[in-house]
């Protein structure tokens, strides 16, 4: 069975190291410092399981989730995250709250052995499990995008500030940036969800707009527009959308 | 003793008000004894006096019968009593003196008598008057210590707020080291132990001296740099005038568990916690610098920062501040509070 840790805590990687090191069978193909090496290395190496730090540098646990093969088996790991916890607790993934015994560890391991092997871990979408997981009121600052290059994976962040808009796409959404697009698995509602809903305006069913971009709207057919951002694109507005975007300007 | 004699201010405001209250009565019984002024003064002047003390007795009534616990007929029977009581022996004083008086001012024994029904009614309003000043004065005070008190229970909650997270990470640590280097485990154990001891010991006073937070300050980064090994350095330059100002216990510390949690523990390299401590003219400014990723999904301040400022506004109101600056890559706060002023201790 491969395995990779993840943890930016050297000292929790060596409490890791010294259980698995007694569970026969049990190889460590990478261990990992923060959420890019552990994008990059569980892309490269397949793991069997992936334990997998919730606090980290560069990418939190989620975000990792985010961008990795959903057929991965993932074991959280956390001291104390409420919000982490809940969530886990709601969508039924399980954690290991450190710190753990050896005990535990192969609860957690014999659980796995018992699923089969076409289950995705976590059951729901990684995006759902980071909106659960965000305390109410707050919102995400960031997008994190994969692109799949020679050497393997390659992760971007996108500044919410800087992304123009999002359009759905199948059980896509593009994401639209600095003059590239960005292509992620995840439904356009839960992007709509964990983003300010004063600053993304779901503008169509299909658009989810960046409020700072729209230069002006001008009326298409009897009950649609087009919203013109400042790039010059153009972006189909819905009756709703429309009534959102006047809300949303006069308040 | 009655509170009224261990402030000045308020003797000589009820001394104040007893000299219309004392002319309003001597016009009455004069118009009502047909008394000349001076016979009016040499009666009413002693009688004004002992009225003026007897009516502080209400506040040991008045404490005895608390206005919500007390039936309302035992009440009024009770205070009816009292003042049917004083205005008796208010008569039964003036009457003598009248009557000693009448010696040297002839007539007044007789003439006094025909003023003493007003006399008597007026002691009895004037007391029981007293009476309900008295209750409204320790209703107020009542009111204004509960909410000390609920200040004071609110600042407690505050500060016992370890952080859980810093806790189990710490346990981890030490569970991580115990197989590989005991004598390291030991020493984590030891110094968690000491962090958390200090912080229950600084946690139950109000003000300490600031070289005592920082003091544990520097035991809780010691424990942290085991945790984060290279990735967490500290640098301190503090005045030693600093050490002795009086600042509120653990108010340091959860800035500095900020810039560890939501600062260094977010970077990759991790990087350099800077602490200053400077003694301006009558003030203590103290600044904490951490580098920080902007983007990180929890880089902004948490429950930490908000407890500071509560704790501050407290104890100092306006006379403290706590500001925060965020440039691109340095997350920066700076506390600045009355030095040497020993904060109010609320107990």
């Amino acid at each position: 069975m491969k395995a990779i840790i993840v943890d930016d805590e050297e000292l929790a990687r060596r409490v890791l190291r010294e259980y698995l090191g007694q569970e026969p069978g049990m190889e460590i193909v990478a261990e990992c410092a923060n959420g890019f090496e552990a994008v990059k290395a569980i892309a490269e190496h397949e793991p069997d399981v992936v334990f997998l730090d919730v606090q980290m540098p560069k990418l939190d646990g989620f975000e990792v989730l985010e961008l990795i093969d959903r057929r991965t088996a993932v074991i959280f790991t956390t001291a104390f995250d409420q919000y982490a916890m809940r969530a886990f607790d709601a969508a039924a993934v399980d954690y290991l709250l450190k710190p753990f015994g050896i005990d535990r560890l192969r609860a957690a391991l014999g659980k796995l052995d018992r699923r089969s092997k076409l289950d995705v871990n976590p059951a729901v979408a990684p995006a759902e499990l980071r909106n659960a997981a965000r305390p109410a009121g707050e919102y995400q600052e960031r997008i994190v995008v994969k692109e799949t290059v020679r050497e393997g994976a390659k992760v971007h962040v996108i500044p919410v500030g800087k992304l123009d808009y999002a359009e759905a796409q199948d059980d896509y959404v593009a994401l639209r940036s600095e003059g590239r697009t960005w292509l992620k698995q995840q439904t356009i509602s839960s992007l709509e969800a964990a983003l300010n809903p004063k600053r993304f305006i779901r503008i169509h069913r299909g658009f989810l707009v960046n409020i700072d971009r729209i230069a002006r709207i001008e009326p298409n057919t009897k009950d649609t527009w087009i919203a013109v951002l400042t790039d010059g694109a153009k972006i189909p507005v819905s009756r709703a959308g429309y009534t959102r975007f006047n809300s949303l300007i006069g308040g | 003793m009655h509170p009224i004699f261990q402030n000045w201010k308020a003797l000589a405001l009820y001394v104040a008000v007893w000299a219309p209250l004392g002319a309003m009565l001597g016009l009455l019984i004069s118009v009502a004894g047909e008394l000349s002024a001076a016979e009016t003064a040499a009666v009413i002047v002693p009688v004004v006096v002992v009225l003026a003390l007897v009516c502080l007795a209400p506040w040991y009534a008045c404490r005895a019968l608390p206005l919500k616990s007390t039936p309302a007929g035992r009440l009024l029977g009770q205070h009816l009593l009292a003042a049917i009581v004083v205005s008796g022996a208010v008569l039964f004083i003036s009457r003598a003196l009248a009557h000693t008086l009448s010696g040297m001012l002839t007539g007044l024994d007789d003439r006094f008598r025909s003023a003493s029904p007003v006399l008597a009614a007026m002691v009895a309003m004037i007391y029981l008057l007293s009476i309900a000043m008295h209750y409204v004065v320790i209703e107020a005070q009542t009111s204004r210590r509960s909410e000390l008190l609920a200040r004071e229970a609110q600042l407690r909650a505050l500060k016992a707020q370890v952080n859980p997270h810093f806790l189990f990470n710490s346990l981890n640590s030490i569970s991580a080291l115990t197989a590989a280097d005991a004598t390291r485990a030991r020493e984590m154990c030891i110094q968690l132990a000491d962090f958390l001891r200090t912080s229950l010991r600084l946690g139950e006073r109000a003000s300490i001296p600031f070289g005592e937070e920082m003091e544990l300050t520097r035991m809780y980064l010691s424990v942290e740099q085991v945790r984060f090994g290279q990735r967490l350095r500290v640098a301190i330059d503090i005045e030693p005038a600093c050490n002795e100002c009086q600042v509120p216990a653990l108010v340091v510390q959860p800035l500095v568990e900020n810039a560890v949690k939501h600062g260094i523990a977010l970077i990759d390299e991790g990087g350099e916690i800077l602490m200053l401590g400077r003694r301006l003219k009558d003030e203590l400014r103290f600044t904490i610098e951490n580098p920080y990723d902007p983007l990180a999904p929890s880089s902004r301040s948490g429950i930490g920062l908000v407890n500071v400022r509560q704790q501050l506004e407290a104890r100092y109101g306006n006379a403290a501040r706590l500001e925060v600056e965020a440039s691109p890559d340095v997350y920066r706060v700076t506390l600045t509070i009355p030095a040497g002023i020993r904060g109010k201790t609320t107990a």
